[in-house]
């Protein structure tokens, strides 16, 4: 029974260790208990479930037994909608998957396309994407931090104040990307072959003053969480997931390597120009809240400092390897069977491409599948909430960072 | 690498794409299995398609049943060379498939999802419903065959 | 129409057997002002975030463009809030949900339909399983158009939302339900790229019927009032034809 596992020293009322597994199917009619149990329904709509995700909560007073994660409630049919349109339309179709860190969706849709066709990126074009990528990894990682304090300290109860401080911070971030295509959100800037908008010397520049503004602000955000022994003791030893279940469930990114999977696909399997670059990799072995904060707070830097080099020497040339896309039917892909994963802010976020097939056009995939990072970290529910009491169950999810954008599709 | 697989498991190793060789259903489970000993523990993705079936014509040499395919990517989480390992096998109308739930927990959700969505059904899955379509709904959407609007609601 | 048929117009009873007292009418006329006042300055909101829109929300409730000065608070429960914000694609299983939640919230509210995917479903319209928009479920009062709007365009929606309250008082706006040239609205048919029957002189004669109904920009702006917002809103309904017939429900 759950509630049998030997309890974290120092911490009671924590029942659950790393080595404890809970079962996503624990059968509760034989379960012996002084008061009933109440099933409760953190429903689609709720201010901290990270968009519409219906979680539904077996309670034994306060504490969880059992958990139970319903998806599906912003399926949008992405994957059917994109066997009918064209490569060069698709892309302003999966920005708004992971609708967080959306360069880093259009890229690696457009990189599963250029597989498949065999295009090749001129460097100036992946130099372009690279440094864009981490540049969106930091926005991104800026709204998990900021949300995630929002889901533990409540809108009035001062969780607000990391919430404000990253969406102004991210703010700037938006800033250098309206000034590159023209949109906040959604930018359509990728295409197939390489990018589609410049960036040019002032901008770097005016990128380089940003990071540097953001990377003098990121030790006050570390001292305002460490330092808060409220926030310390709602993260710490709390959701621990271990090393074994989190490659089960196939995590990899903040998440993965919080609980010890040393895993980054920019670093052990790379693409654009990250092989020219020293990538350093954050990991940790605590696997729970606190863990999953630092590692991205550590990203963040990371990501700067990557972004900051990339900003000095990008090299002249084309940007984009194949013909302009500017009308529909300009790429066309015979037959082709790919998997392209890259390192999105959430995990490996991958693409599945069937082009050409039996019966398949030219111009349009024939199957495209989305390999959406946050849809294996919900499948943690089941398995970080029994243990724990209600108002944990919003901060593991919080901790989660998902995006239901991707996970229904 | 598939060509050392192979062997093992009495698999012609003949059918091979860029994307990895197609694997007989019954051989699927112990594939993964021999694939999770040796190290690739990281779960990636399971990928179900519909394939309509195609007579033969100018464009299509020989004629096609009706069938699906199921892709499984797999990955190895080692520092400096994550490879990733990935096998396709090839179902009949109504076949089923072993699911890989006994050995990685994150087959769960995406083989919930590829019975919703394809059809595909899954053996030994312990809890095989609908993921992202409404319980009541009839239909896989990602058929081929399926039309994109098929109205379901009143409010449409 | 698939709209419901509770009443939304903010109408007291009570106040108007009172106007009919001769000289009444202007101390309850001006009691009547402050409570719009006090409404169109405290418009909590309920927020029904599900996709992007609600990023670009958030960000509106955060520092740059903050909503919190025009009183606006975001509440979390329907039974605390004036204005229900759709952002973001309503999917079939999630429709249901919000007209349950949206029969929670007591009078007077307002809806806001943010983003294109709430106000007419965007690209995904076709979609098996995405709702064609929130106004079939629950009635909307203000339109936010952008994928995603600007904060600064939601900010302006809200302010929007604001003077319709006022103009609900003075009696200038009729609720869309009662007035006939909605169900005239057509709504257009686009094709989209790969259908093999996608005629490609659609777009011009779409720009042809624009242009035959009057519906040209630059006519429409007033440079005493470029944002619009003093014109009444009866003259902005678009789709008034000359004795057309309404479109069929089926547009696939």
């Amino acid at each position: 029974m759950p509630l049998d596992a030997p309890e974290v020293p120092g911490m009671s009322g924590r029942a659950l260790t790393p080595m404890f597994r809970p079962d996503p199917y624990l059968d509760l009619t034989d379960y012996e208990a002084d008061a009933d149990l109440m099933v409760l329904n953190l429903g689609p709509q709720h201010p901290s479930t990270h968009g519409v995700f219906r979680i539904k909560l077996v309670l034994d007073g306060e504490v969880i037994i059992k958990a139970v994660g319903y998806p599906g409630y912003l399926h949008r049919g992405v994957e059917k909608l994109c066997e009918k349109l064209t490569y060069s339309n698709i892309t302003p179709i999966v920005d708004k998957n992971d609708y967080i860190s959306p360069m880093i969706n259009e890229q690696a849709v457009n990189m599963a396309f250029e597989a498949a066709a065999g295009i090749e990126v001129p460097r100036r074009g992946r130099w372009i994407r690279t440094l864009l990528a981490e540049i969106q990894r930091v926005a991104s990682h800026l709204i998990a931090m900021g949300t995630f304090t929002l889901d533990i300290g409540g809108a009035i109860g001062g969780g607000a104040s990391m919430f404000m401080w990253a969406f102004r911070d991210r703010e700037m971030i938006l800033d250098l990307f309206e000034d590159l295509s023209g949109c906040r959100f959604h930018y359509n800037t990728s295409c197939v072959g390489g990018q589609r908008h410049d960036i040019t010397t002032g901008w770097e520049k005016r990128a380089v003053e940003v990071l540097s503004i953001i990377e003098s602000r990121i030790p006050e955000y570390e001292r305002f969480m460490s330092e808060n022994p409220i926030f310390v003791a709602r993260t710490r030893h709390i959701g621990v997931l271990s090393r074994d279940l989190a490659l089960e469930l196939g995590l990899g990114g903040p998440i993965g390597r919080a609980s010890g999977v040393d895993v980054d696909l920019r670093r052990d399997a790379p693409y654009h120009c990250y092989d020219e670059l020293d990538v350093r990799v954050p990991v940790m072995t605590a696997g729970d809240n606190e863990a999953r904060f630092l590692v991205r707070v550590a990203e963040v830097k990371e990501s700067i400092r990557l972004a900051k080099q990339l900003c000095e020497g990008v090299p002249e040339g084309p940007i984009c390897g194949a013909k302009p896309n500017i009308g529909p039917a300009t790429i066309k892909i015979k037959t082709g069977e790919v998997y392209v994963g890259v390192e999105g802010p959430r995990g490996e976020l991958g693409h599945y491409l069937i082009a050409g097939g039996p019966g398949g056009k030219p111009t349009m995939p024939y199957r495209l599948k989305i390999r959406p990072p946050s849809l294996h970290a919900l499948q943690c529910i089941p398995y970080l909430l029994p243990g724990n009491n209600l108002s944990d169950a919003i901060a593991i999810l919080g901790s989660l960072d998902p995006v239901m954008g991707e996970v229904d599709r | 690498m598939n060509e050392a697989i192979a062997p093992l498991l009495g698999i012609d190793v003949a059918d091979v794409s860029d994307f990895g060789m197609t694997v007989p259903a019954d051989k699927h489970f112990a594939l993964a299995t021999l694939l999770k000993t040796s190290g690739y523990g990281l779960y990636v993705s399971v990928i179900a398609t519909h394939f309509t079936e195609q007579k033969k014509s100018r464009k299509v040499p020989e004629p096609v049943p009706e069938h699906f395919q199921v892709a499984t990517v797999l990955r190895k989480p080692v520092k400096g060379a994550a490879l990733s390992f990935s096998w396709k096998v090839k179902l009949d109308v109504g076949q089923p498939i072993d699911s890989l739930v006994s050995l990685f927990a994150g087959a769960d959700w995406q083989e919930r999802e590829q019975y919703d969505l394809v059809g595909v059904t899954f053996a030994n899955h312990p809890d095989l419903r609908r993921l992202m379509m409404p319980d009541d709904w009839e239909g896989h959407p990602l058929r081929r065959d399926y039309a994109i609007d098929t109205p379901h609601h009143p409010w449409r | 129409m698939a709209v419901s048929d509770d009443t939304r117009t903010y109408e007291n009873p009570f106040l108007d057997k009172l106007l009919s007292v001769p000289g009444l009418d202007v101390a309850v006329g001006s009691i009547e002002r402050l409570l719009d006042w006090g409404t169109s300055n405290a418009l909590w909101i309920f927020p029904m975030a599900t996709s992007c829109c609600g990023i670009e929300f958030m960000a509106a409730a955060a520092a740059r463009v903050d909503v919190d000065r025009m009183g606006t608070i975001v509440r979390g429960s329907p039974r605390q809030g004036d204005v229900m914000v759709v952002a973001g694609t309503i999917t079939v299983k999630m429709a249901p949900r919000v007209k349950k939640l949206w029969d929670q919230m007591p009078e007077p509210k307002w809806c806001l339909a943010m983003g294109s995917c709430a106000i007419s479903g965007d690209f995904y319209r076709d979609i098996y399983s995405v709702i064609p928009g929130i106004d079939t479920v629950v009635p909307v009062d203000v339109y936010v158009p952008g994928c995603p709007p600007n904060p600064q365009e939601l900010m302006r929606g809200l302010m929007r939302l604001q003077d319709k309250i006022h103009l609900q008082r003075e009696g200038k706006w009729s609720p869309p339900e009662t007035r006939p040239e909605r169900d005239k609205m057509i709504r257009p048919e686009i094709g989209r790229v790969g259908d093999e029957d996608r005629d490609p002189l659609l777009s011009s004669v779409q720009l042809d019927r624009a242009r035959s109904l009057g519906l040209d920009g630059n006519e429409m702006r007033d440079n005493d009032d470029p944002t619009g917002r003093m014109l009444a809103p009866q003259t902005l309904s678009i789709g008034q034809h000359n004795g057309e017939s309404p479109a069929a429900g089926s547009d696939a």
